[in-house]
């Protein structure tokens, strides 16, 4: 166990940089958005929301008024594409670390001691763990911090169940695309898992808006782990889709027990 | 099977003066292979190393070498067979058998953006036993590794400072055995003597030496035994000294006359070269008959060169390239 917690003390040691810097640029982008929200008044967000195209209104759905709201422009830091393929992004290079360890022959020299496979993957999955808190943390600290800074007085920013609720939907999607890297990142080279992660995830991103702009995807939207990824329902001031948050666990949960079979089971070799 | 033909004395020499006989032998292989689906990498391989022996591992690139080495290590899972460390088997008791191995891999795969103290100080956190920070000190002192150059970051590091690294990481929790894959590769010739004085002190202590290498000179020194791998088998297991014994002695006789004598040679014994003030030898066995030979012949010197582990290693390289 005590050599469990060295590795995975290394491992925050050696992306606490990383993590920094991308937690800072999410607080200081959220406090941004808390500042354009208060710069605008409903007149405004209507003016937009008419010009907005209908491809997107066909996206937004009813939601759409929702989201061009203060709260809504507030609570797209949980939902916002950029942040969710950057958060995306960051959780399947840290869920491939695995894969970047039996590459550069790191674990021949950890797993020669007494140390068990399968603390790689036990590793891994707290690093992503806390990494996902971690962002949604300064997401958090970030709203806190615009809104202090920013918001007219009489602004109220969204409430605590909607933020917990958008922020367990976006930390389910993060775990889902964690599972799956983590996979990938347990059978094959780095250079093989990041990409094939990425792609798939951006493979099934492009199929979830597809899904949405024509009706005959449908059919196969459900393959899509962002079809379970709901926010515009959480704004809207629907309640936590507990079935859909269910089904991103299980895919989270998948990964990993791949991941462990696999890593039990391999060569540990480049 | 081609093995079992080449060992001369699978035996080997008298165990140490530190070996336990009753304890478990340090390393124990029975029958392991390793298979990459058509490609077989180890074949068959048996071999018992007793506590306190040091053994050389030879082969050429791709012999099985590393293969055999990452499988007690369990960095890789055979096909067939066992291997125990210290009676531990080296798959179901794992943990048991690593706690008690000090490795250093052919290629060391450092983080570069770790210190050098970073580093040793996260894998002795791995290790059972703790380290004493003095011994680790005098190992650095030993391979020159200063308290400034273990503050850097290892992307600094030369490859020969990257060795010593490795080294001190492989010997700083005084493991009982040393697993050590081409160990002075990156050396310069100065560290590979200090190297050397370090094997000595860890083999007077007690620990096995487990170490693959083809610097044929270095395992001559170094090692109580030898196994050469060829593709995959074991071609030879032997004492250094036996094998020392299959090569034939190179002799050189000078004359203060000239000798146009034809002479008829005992078994083992081959003319390479003849002149009439010169002949050389190769001599397979005592010298008696040669000495009866040269007996009323005008000698007037004879140079015998030792037999040299090499030789025997070549030949058994050339025999598998053939």
């Amino acid at each position: 166990m005590r050599s469990a917690f060295l590795l995975f003390r290394l491992s925050l040691k050696r992306a606490r940089i990383l993590l920094c810097v991308t937690g800072l640029l999410l607080a200081g982008f959220q406090a941004l958005r808390v500042h354009i929200a208060a710069s605008h008044s409903a007149s405004d967000y209507e003016q937009i929301a008419a010009l907005l195209p209908p491809s997107v209104r066909t996206i937004l759905g009813p939601s759409v008024t929702s989201v061009l709201s203060f709260n809504g422009i507030v609570c797209g830091g949980y939902f916002d594409l950029g942040i969710v393929i950057a958060l995306v992004v960051l959780t399947i290079t840290l869920a491939t670390l695995p894969a970047v360890e039996i590459e550069t022959g790191f674990a021949d020299l950890i797993l020669a001691r007494p140390m068990r496979r399968h603390w790689l993957i036990s590793r891994t999955i707290a690093l992503v763990l806390l990494t996902i808190l971690l962002m949604l943390f300064m997401i958090l600290a970030g709203t806190w911090a615009g809104m202090a800074m920013f918001a007219p007085p009489d602004a109220s920013g969204p409430p605590a169940w909607q933020t917990a609720s958008l922020a367990l939907d976006l930390a389910m999607l993060l775990l889902c695309w964690g599972g799956v890297a983590m996979a990938f990142g347990a059978a094959c080279r780095p250079g093989v898992a990041r990409p094939a992660a990425s792609l798939i995830a951006f493979a099934a991103l492009l199929l979830d808006y597809a899904q949405k702009l024509w009706p005959a995807l449908e059919c196969v939207g459900w393959l899509s782990p962002f079809k379970y990824f709901t926010p515009f329902e959480l704004v809207m001031g629907d309640p936590l889709p507990v079935d859909n948050l269910l089904v991103l666990w299980a895919i989270a949960m998948t990964g990993f027990t791949v991941a462990y079979f696999i890593i039990s089971h391999r060569d540990i070799s480049r | 099977m081609q093995n079992h033909e080449a060992i001369p004395n699978a035996s080997g020499p008298n165990p140490p003066a530190s070996a336990d006989r009753t304890s478990p032998p340090a390393i124990s292989i029975r029958g392991l292979t390793k298979r990459y689906g058509p490609l077989t990498a180890l074949n068959d391989l048996n071999l018992e190393i007793r506590q306190g022996e040091s053994f050389g591992f030879l082969g050429l690139n791709g012999a099985g070498k590393t293969t055999a080495i990452r499988l007690l290590l369990d960095l890789l899972r055979p096909t067939n067979g066992r291997a125990c460390i210290f009676g531990y088997d080296c798959w179901s008791e794992g943990l048991e058998a690593r706690a008690r191995i000090g490795y250093l891999p052919g290629e060391l795969g450092l983080y570069l953006d770790l210190t050098g103290l970073e580093t040793l100080d996260f894998l002795a956190g791995l290790n059972r036993q703790p380290v004493d920070k003095r011994h680790r000190q005098e190992l650095c002192d030993r391979l020159e590794l200063s308290r400034s150059d273990l503050r850097r970051r290892l992307r600094q590091y030369s490859t020969g400072m990257k060795r010593k690294l490795g080294i001190i990481q492989a010997f700083q929790a005084n493991p009982p055995l040393l697993i050590l894959d081409e160990p002075t590769e990156g050396l310069d010739p100065l560290m590979q003597e200090t190297f050397y004085g370090l094997l000595a002190d860890v083999k007077r202590g007690g620990a096995t030496v487990f170490m693959s290498s083809h610097v044929l000179t270095e395992v001559e020194r170094v090692c109580d035994r030898i196994a050469l791998l060829r593709k995959g088998e074991m071609a030879l297991l032997s004492s250094v000294r036996e094998s020392r014994r299959l090569a034939p002695r190179r002799v050189r006789v000078l004359f203060n006359e000239d000798v146009t004598v034809q002479p008829e040679l005992p078994p083992g014994h081959q003319l390479t070269e003849k002149t009439p003030r010169l002949w050389r030898l190769d001599v397979a066995g005592p010298l008696g008959p040669l000495l009866a030979l040269l007996e009323g012949l005008p000698v007037e010197d004879m140079e015998i060169e030792e037999a040299r582990l090499e030789d025997v290693v070549l030949r058994y390289y050339r025999e598998g390239a053939s």
